[in-house]
């Protein structure tokens, strides 16, 4: 054999191996077929599906349609049937008791009973168990103390009644308790499932039981795909039409659209790129989430000239009437996300009166209006009022994408808006950005908020004086009198707390005690043959019972 | 011989705890914690969470007590994979990442080999230009650039391979393409260079003169000469590749490891960042030792132990 030869059959060798290989890869377009399955792209992993340590979008998406809780959240977060089949809350609205329906099982075979309630809501604020969430507990009799082991969790206010009767005893009545109910951190778990995986509860989909419409197969723990397939002994199966929801995880954006172009996945999340050319595409849709990135201007800065410059309004209203929400979202950003409307997200919550979106109800127009010639006036007025000259200001966002496009933004509106102010960047990673945060080590800094139920009050208790969130430190007594009305003495009258509430942003805007920028928006192609997905703004995002291939 | 190879085990365990020491101090140094929830719990609600995991604890005393659990065979939990083993983490996304690593460096070396040695035949013909300009291009454009072509291409528009996942042989051939090409660019120019001297040496000349048929002596004496110092190539060749590609991982969505580790650092998954660390080091510290054991055996003029015993 000489060389040539030897060169020959390598690449034949080598294109045949190919060939061979390219034969192997079945096409199964997904799309196309009348079968009841789908497939969805995650953009993340799924860390765990143990209800009390989920924390991730991604986790809590896979629980909410493979459990479930006394309600399940439909379209507009609106209570539907869940396990409990009525509910009679007392006068003070202190105590729920809830009656359960007989017909619903565990996986295992066993029934799921009030003590399976008792049992997971224990075991959640066990501190020992360390879940992230426990803090929604709240208001539930004895919760706090309970998570700051003060108290055994046996006093937890949550009593089970024979197998079908459960009674939760709050310390306050909380008017989105139903809501709360619809969160999986609130959802049943079966002890003896519990006890048998032990320390691998959870971290596969077989150390699992299921209550809910789906069971979730294929999950390794750690790898890319798992499946949800419908669940026979789900006890309302008859309404569930998918056979099987497939999950890819995708974490590149361009990867995503190369799958949905070959037809191999249904849904995928768009890059901000990619956006502007698909915009008008047939399966585009935009679904907002309720998380609002905003600017906090620290009114307790070390630095006492700036701290001084913070706590005057005018300053603060001026640094934001030179950010133009439109152009930023639309011509920087890019990605899908709107203009922020206020504080509090757009498509969270309708009033009980007039059915408005609680962001449109709370409008004030100044909080987030653009007008240059406005905040020069503001600005020069306000610098005159604190006595300073000039303003160097350094401006705090994480180091991704969307924090680098907002303080480039914000640097260039600010100093365009005064040669008096100058403005100096600093990207630092998401965990840095949180501590210096929460030390006050900032001049101003971009923060967003996610809110964990569909409640203003999820976004609104932030900004109390004492919260230990509220890193700028914007101080303001009618704010403060009135989230505490909302939560205390109104909460069981619909439409004054929802007054209350009006009244809070309300305030905080015409103060502009923080400079919202926008809501982020994921942006999605999703085939149109895809129905009855319900999408909620916040908490468990996506009920995917009703859906259905057309 | 064997007082070599306990001595470079000794050092390699040593090796593998100063860089366990190490990286713990200076992940310490890293602002927050490991927490997910991180920005919505207040401080005392985070203090009890992390006192449940021993994180409230002196640095010191965290180490002694992780360094404690290595010898008792324990890596640790994971944060973000809540409750799971890092060890099964770590064994359960290496797979991957060790399959296509393994195969992208036969490939490589394979075609790189034959690549190189075709250029040193035919040096300074088109088949030689040829071959420069295949491993200029393998150098020069990054894996996941070609990536990104090999999965428009050959994925999307002409449907030969699936474009993304990882669900049989099938899905493992264009992540192994684009893993490739740099082995292969290497390897061919390494290859090159050695044959061409080697090619024109005495004994080779005395070959052709003896009249061996022209493959005879490239492959019994010029090539197996070369390859000598490819050893010491492939070893952390080896290394780099099998310890995953972050990009081309994520742009094929394979399960590996090489996204896992850059993303445990970011959201301070202590026991996964140590648990990681530390078997990529063992890695490099047996691939470096193998290439050292392999090299006295093909080539006897080195000595491993040093003075000739």
């Amino acid at each position: 054999m000489n060389l040539k030869t030897a060169a020959k059959v390598t690449v034949v060798a080598g294109a045949s191996l190919l060939f061979l290989a390219a034969c192997g890869s079945k096409s199964n377009s997904s799309s196309t077929s009348s079968k009841q399955t789908a497939t969805i792209t995650e953009s993340a992993e799924l860390p765990t599906m143990d209800l009390s340590k989920s924390t991730d979008v991604v986790s809590s998406n896979m629980l909410n349609n493979t459990n479930e809780g006394l309600y399940r959240l439909g379209k507009d977060s609106k209570i539907t049937p869940g396990i409990a089949k009525s509910t009679t809350v007392s006068k003070d609205g202190k105590t729920y008791t809830f009656t359960l329906r007989k017909n619903a099982k565990w996986s295992n075979g066993e029934k799921v009973t009030a003590k399976d309630f008792v049992y997971g809501w224990q075991r959640t604020v066990n501190p020992k168990t360390a879940s992230q969430y426990a803090y929604l507990y709240s208001g539930i009799k004895n919760a706090d103390q309970i998570v700051a082991g003060k108290k055994p969790v046996s006093t937890l206010g949550i009593k089970a009644d024979g197998d079908y009767k459960l009674t939760v005893t709050l310390d306050k009545p909380i008017s989105y308790f139903k809501k709360l109910m619809g969160f999986v951190n609130f959802f049943p778990q079966n002890e003896k499932a519990v006890k048998q995986y032990g320390s691998k509860y959870g971290t596969t989909s077989s150390a699992m039981v299921y209550n809910g419409p789906y069971k979730m197969t294929g999950w390794k723990g750690t790898n890319l795909t798992w499946t949800l397939q419908k669940n026979k002994d789900y006890w309302d199966a008859k309404n569930v039409k998918m056979s099987s929801l497939k999950f890819q995880v995708v974490k590149d954006a361009s990867t995503g659209l190369n799958l949905f172009n070959s037809n191999k996945v249904d849904d995928i999340t768009l890059s901000g790129t990619q956006v502007k050319s698909y915009k008008n595409n047939k399966n585009f849709i935009a679904r907002k989430s309720a998380s609002t990135f905003y600017v906090e201007f620290n009114q307790n800065d070390s630095n006492k000239a700036l701290a001084k410059a913070f706590k005057n309004k005018k300053i603060r209203q001026a640094l934001s009437m030179a950010i133009s929400r439109k152009q930023f979202v639309n011509d920087v950003l890019a990605d899908g996300s709107t203009a922020a409307k206020g504080y509090v997200s757009s498509d969270l919550a309708k009033s009980p009166t007039n059915k408005k979106d609680f962001a449109d109800d709370a409008y004030v127009a100044s909080g987030v209006e653009y007008n240059m010639t406005k905040a020069r006036k503001l600005l020069n007025e306000g610098l005159k009022e604190v006595g300073e000259s000039s303003l160097n200001i350094k401006l705090l966002s994480d180091d991704t994408d969307g924090g680098k496009k907002s303080t480039e933004y914000l640097q260039g509106q600010w100093q365009k808006l005064s040669s008096k102010i100058k403005v100096t960047n600093q990207n630092v990673p998401f965990k840095t950005r949180l501590q210096r945060s929460q030390n006050g080590d900032f001049d101003t800094v971009i923060s967003a908020w996610n809110a964990d139920f569909t409640d203003p009050i999820s976004f609104l208790s932030l900004f109390t004086s004492d919260n230990s969130y509220n890193n700028g430190r914007y101080n303001s007594a009618a704010y403060d009198t009135a989230v505490n009305n909302a939560e205390g003495k109104d909460a069981n009258d619909t439409t004054t707390r929802w007054n209350d509430m009006v009244t809070a942003e309300k305030q905080l805007m015409t103060d502009q005690g923080i400079a919202p920028i926008y809501q982020k928006t994921e942006a999605h192609l999703m085939r149109t043959n895809l129905k009855g997905i319900i999408y909620n703004t916040a908490g468990s995002q996506y009920n995917y019972k009703y859906m259905y291939v057309k | 011989m064997r007082k070599y190879l306990l001595k470079r085990i000794f050092y390699l365990f040593l090796t593998l705890f100063i860089v366990a020491t190490a990286t713990f101090f200076l992940m310490k140094l890293m602002p927050g914690t490991p927490l997910q929830n991180e920005a919505k719990l207040t401080a005392s609600e985070k203090a009890s969470i992390l006192a449940q995991y021993g994180l409230d604890k002196p640095v010191w005393l965290q180490y002694l007590v992780y360094i404690g659990g290595i010898f008792k065979g324990s890596l640790g939990l994971s944060f973000q994979f809540s409750d799971q083993a890092v060890s099964y983490l770590i064994g359960s996304r290496m797979g991957p990442s060790m399959q296509l690593g393994g195969q992208a460096m036969v490939v490589g070396v394979v075609f790189g080999i034959i690549l190189g040695a075709i250029g040193a035949i035919r040096k300074d013909t088109w088949a030689d230009r040829l071959a420069t300009v295949v491993s200029i291009l393998g150098i020069a454009v990054p894996s996941f650039v070609l990536a990104i072509l090999l999965q428009y291409y050959l994925g999307l528009k002409l449907s030969l391979f699936p474009v993304a996942g990882w669900e049989g042989f099938a899905y493992t051939v264009l992540p192994t393409l684009a893993l490739a090409a740099s082995p292969l660019a290497e390897t061919a120019r390494f290859i090159r260079t050695d044959m061409v001297d080697v090619l024109s040496s005495d004994y080779i000349e005395l070959a052709k003169a003896k009249g061996l048929s022209k493959f005879g002596i490239v492959y019994h004496h010029a090539l197996r000469n070369s390859l000598i110092p490819m050893v010491t190539l492939i070893g952390p060749l080896a290394a780099a590749l099998m310890t995953g590609s972050m990009v081309v991982e994520n742009i094929f969505s394979v399960p590996g490891i090489g996204e896992q580790f850059v993303k445990s650092i970011l959201v301070n998954d202590y026991p996964t960042i140590m648990g990681v660390t530390i078997f990529y080091s063992a890695l490099l510290c047996l691939l470096l030792l193998l290439t050292d054991i392999v090299y006295g055996i093909i080539d006897p003029r080195i000595r491993l132990s040093g003075n000739g015993d």
